[in-house]
């Protein structure tokens, strides 16, 4: 038999496989699996906003580029097929969650799609505004000039999300060009991306000493390849005092004449307060569903708060549809604890997220849900503790603006004292009335392995009981899904002594 | 090459424990020797009265099994082998601790050994990662915070005039060096790579005066030197912290000639003099910054590449090895480009990944070798 027989036929083996995946989690798949028509409703409601936002989408695209423009397109940016998968998240995601639950995480992936899709437009059609931020780097600021801004790491998260094996050829991309295998994923990731040729360049871009030393290693080489100008800010070591917030808000003040300089963006600072205020809706919201989910049992939980507070909060602070999902998620949180719904009917051990969630394993707290009760209450990445932003003068605006982003997850937790990191671990396992902390440990994550050793003694001494996950952020290679749940299973039988709820 | 001389032997002596016997004697004097990890830490400032400043080694270390439990072995090995040690009493006569987060592992390290072994003083210098006015203020600022410690807890004249007193003293020192370091420029340079590395290190590892009539010696000694002819390559050290003198003797092994060094605890641009005018906080702020061509500085890729490109010209050097620590994202990811730049510049390049002690040889040698040959030496 020759090659092509060979394949043809392995392909033809394989289809029946393939085609019953595929109707398993289509809308149809969901439709027969759920047997609850008013969850079905709400599926296919965000099912069907999802598509219509991709169709408005490639067709304003076939309008403004025409066919040769939407090949140029996928050729530059081809991971944007990846996108296509959205629904398919939210197939994974819905597995086992009903009623107002459910409705949150779709509304969730439906706000993702819509403001992803906004932001691409802003890339194909406004390349003459278009800024390259670095992911720890707010976009306000750069929008409130007028500007339109593309994080450059948010696709590097976003794409193993939705299918877990994206990223890798980027990430070998990178290794093979000479970067540190044993860097964080993320940044080898975006390198790759860059070097492939698959991300916008821009006219200007923004970078950091944030969140680590290889996210901001790696801007040498992005800056080399991309050749736009850069600002880098810096955001000092110990950063609790008056001295540090007056460095870091002159720093944003000095990225603002930069940009100035640079780009075409003027600063509007009425634009900037509207922002700010925004923001400080959405702080308000956030810490009222905070409120809500402390009760146990929690009427929310798990991606509703997380994926939210991670695309809305770093990528869309104070848009109308970022506050108005906010709005709808306090909603929902509020009818469900007034009914006495919980959001998991098996709510038996509530955890936090330490460190950066699984992006290629987003449900495995969706499987620790069904299998074992397992309630994702809050993570460190949502965290993100700060008063509200002054917005009476400009300059209460800046020093607001930057004791938010010293204070934002993982920017307070790779700094200054080992306090930043481990108060606030203790303090939320008390704050959200929680039975466990899981820990994800990131193999390419020096700053949280070097703390391991330091939490698992005071958690012994606490009491808690603490699930260290080795896993890697964006690489499945490093450690499986398979071997990911394998701890889990290990952690929650053994020390936990739980009973499977599935079998 | 040439026969180790007894003054090398000295030096190598007082290499084999992290405290050799010149800091026993000062401390035994009464003075009181700071321990420091990084080279932001100006050591001018840390020779200011009784104060002397010794860098934080591990010679010898054989494993970091408590390290690895704590700082996991996903860390730099140089912070692994300083945690071990520390947690093993190897660091008993040190004071004071004095650390810069330049990196998370130093970071890391520095929180570890507040957890597990809280040293009676220890200082933590907030380093910015970008030079301009406001953060040469800030650093400033941040150098007289750490003086002002010093001199509440350990009683030390840390005043202007003691502090210029201290810069002089070690403009005068690293003159010294210099003037040896120069000499590497000859076509047939006097001493080794290996042997100016051993002098670099123990001036780091011991008080600087007591350290200073031994290195006149040897000053002496090699200026009575036949040149070294023997060699088949002229090499630029490139990279963070190298302690051990061995890593240059196995790449000596084969014929290479380490002629220069822009090392963390390398001389170049280290050793440049400090200005003796103005506020003396803000001199030594300017020349830390000045000094230090670390990968943390976000904005001096440039000026890292430039100096590494005019030294090797300087020098005359036939190729460049750039050494990392494993795990350093710093010098892991910013050798990427600094790579391929010094490839475009038509200097070859080798690139090696090791670890804190000593270890691999074999593979070192087939390494440098296959490199010299590349070169077509």
């Amino acid at each position: 038999m020759t090659v092509s027989a060979a394949n043809a036929k392995s392909l033809f083996m394989r289809l029946p496989g393939q085609v019953k995946g595929f109707l398993r989690n289509s809308l149809a798949g969901y439709i027969l699996e759920s047997k609850n028509l008013k969850d079905s409703l709400i599926y296919a409601k965000y099912w069907a906003l999802i598509w219509a936002v991709i169709l408005k989408f490639v067709i304003r695209l076939l309008f403004k580029r025409g066919p040769i423009g939407i090949i140029r397109v996928l050729v530059g940016y081809p991971w944007i097929l990846h996108l296509l998968r959205v629904t398919g998240l939210m197939r994974r995601l819905s597995r086992g969650r009903s009623g107002l639950y459910l409705k949150s995480i779709c509304m969730t992936i439906y706000t993702i799609a819509f403001t992803l899709a906004e932001n691409l437009e802003d890339v194909f059609y406004h390349p003459d505004l278009l800024i390259i931020n670095e992911e720890m780097v707010p976009p306000d600021i750069a929008r409130a000039m007028g500007l339109k801004v593309w994080l450059l790491e948010a696709m590097g998260i976003l794409l193993p999300i939705l299918a877990a094996q994206s990223d890798l050829k980027y990430i070998d991309e990178a290794e093979n060009a000479g970067i540190n295998p044993d860097a964080c994923s993320l940044p080898k990731a975006t390198v790759g991306m860059v070097l492939k040729g698959h991300m916008p360049k821009g006219i200007a871009m923004v970078s950091s000493n944030m969140p680590c030393d290889a996210g901001m290693a790696s801007y040498s080489l992005i800056h080399r390849e991309h050749g736009t100008p850069i600002y880098r800010l810096d955001v000092p070591s110990n950063f609790y005092n008056e001295r540090a917030d007056k460095l870091f808000a002159d720093d944003l003040k000095g990225m603002i004449a930069w940009l100035e300089e640079h780009t075409p963006g003027r600063m509007d600072w009425d634009r900037l307060k509207e922002i700010c205020e925004g923001r400080n809706r959405m702080l308000e919201l956030e810490l009222e569903l905070w409120d809500m989910i402390r009760m146990k049992p929690a009427p929310l939980a798990a991606e509703a708060v997380f994926l939210s507070h991670m695309w809305h909060f770093n990528l869309f602070a104070g848009y109308k549809l970022s506050i108005k999902h906010f709005e709808s998620l306090v909603a929902m949180a509020r009818k469900n604890l007034t009914a006495g719904i919980p959001a998991t009917k098996n709510e038996r051990y509530r955890a936090v997220l330490w460190n950066p969630p699984f992006p290629h394993f987003i449900d495995i707290f969706n499987k620790s849900e069904r299998a074992y009760g397992v309630t994702l209450i809050n993570d460190s990445m949502t965290y993100h503790h700060h008063a509200p932003i002054d917005t009476s003068t400009p300059d209460t605006m800046l020093r607001g603006l930057a004791n938010t982003i010293m204070q934002g997850p993982m920017v307070r937790h790779t700094r200054g004292p080992a306090e930043n990191y481990l108060d606030d671990i203790f303090r939320m396992y008390r704050q959200f009335n929680l039975d466990m902390v899981w820990v994800a440990n990131h193999v390419g994550c020096k700053s949280g392995q070097a703390m391991n050793g330091i939490l698992r003694e005071k958690c012994r001494g606490m009491k808690i009981p603490l699930l260290i996950l080795d896993y890697d952020l964006l690489d499945p290679r490093i450690v499986s899904q398979d071997g990911m749940m394998n701890q889990v299973e290990f952690f929650m039988e053994n020390v936990m002594k739980a009973q499977r709820l599935d079998q | 090459m040439t026969t180790k001389s007894k003054t090398m032997r000295v030096f190598e002596g007082l290499l084999e424990s992290p405290l050799n016997s010149l800091v026993e004697q000062a401390s035994a004097d009464g003075r009181i020797p700071i321990g420091y990890s990084c080279s932001f830490v100006p050591e001018a400032l840390l020779m200011a009265d009784r104060l002397f400043p010794v860098r934080l080694r591990a010679p010898g270390i054989a494993g970091t099994e408590i390290a690895d439990n704590y700082l996991s072995n996903f860390i730099c090995s140089y912070a692994r082998s300083l945690l071990e040690f520390a947690m093993d009493d190897r660091f008993d006569l040190i004071q004071g601790w004095v650390f810069v987060p330049s990196c998370a592992h130093m970071q890391r390290l520095y929180d570890n050994l507040e957890y597990l072994k809280k040293p009676a003083f220890s200082h933590i210098l907030d380093v910015p990662r970008k030079v301009n006015e406001v953060t040469t203020v800030w650093l400033a600022e941040e150098l007289r915070m750490l003086a002002d410690r010093l001199s509440s807890h350990f009683g030390v004249d840390m005043s202007d005039g003691s502090l210029m007193k201290a810069i002089s003293e070690w403009n005068s020192f690293a003159d010294v060096i210099q003037s040896i370091g120069d000499l590497r420029k000859r076509p047939d340079p006097p001493i080794t790579g290996t042997e100016f590395h051993a002098l670099l290190m123990t001036s780091l590892a011991s008080p600087k005066d007591l350290i200073l009539p031994t290195i006149l010696d040897f000053r002496t000694e090699i200026e009575k030197r036949d040149g070294i002819k023997n060699y088949r390559a002229r090499l630029l050290m490139v990279g963070g912290h190298l302690h051990d003198p061995e890593f240059i003797h196995v790449i000596e092994s084969q014929g290479g000639l380490v002629v220069a060094d822009r090392l963390c605890t390398g001389f170049i641009p280290g050793l440049k003099p400090i200005e003796m005018s103005g506020d003396p906080i803000r001199t030594l702020a300017e020349h830390s910054f000045k000094k230090t061509l670390c990968p943390r500085m976000m904005e001096d890729f440039d000026r890292r590449l430039t100096t590494i490109i005019e030294t090797a010209k300087e020098y005359n050097v036939d190729g460049v090895v750039i050494e990392i620590i494993k795990f350093c994202d710093l010098w892991g990811i910013d050798s990427m480009p600094l790579v391929s730049a010094l490839r475009k510049e038509g200097i070859p390049v080798l690139k090696l990944e090791r670890e804190y002690r000593m270890g691999s040889e074999g593979q070192l040698r087939t390494r440098v070798q296959a490199f010299i040959e590349s070169m077509g030496k």
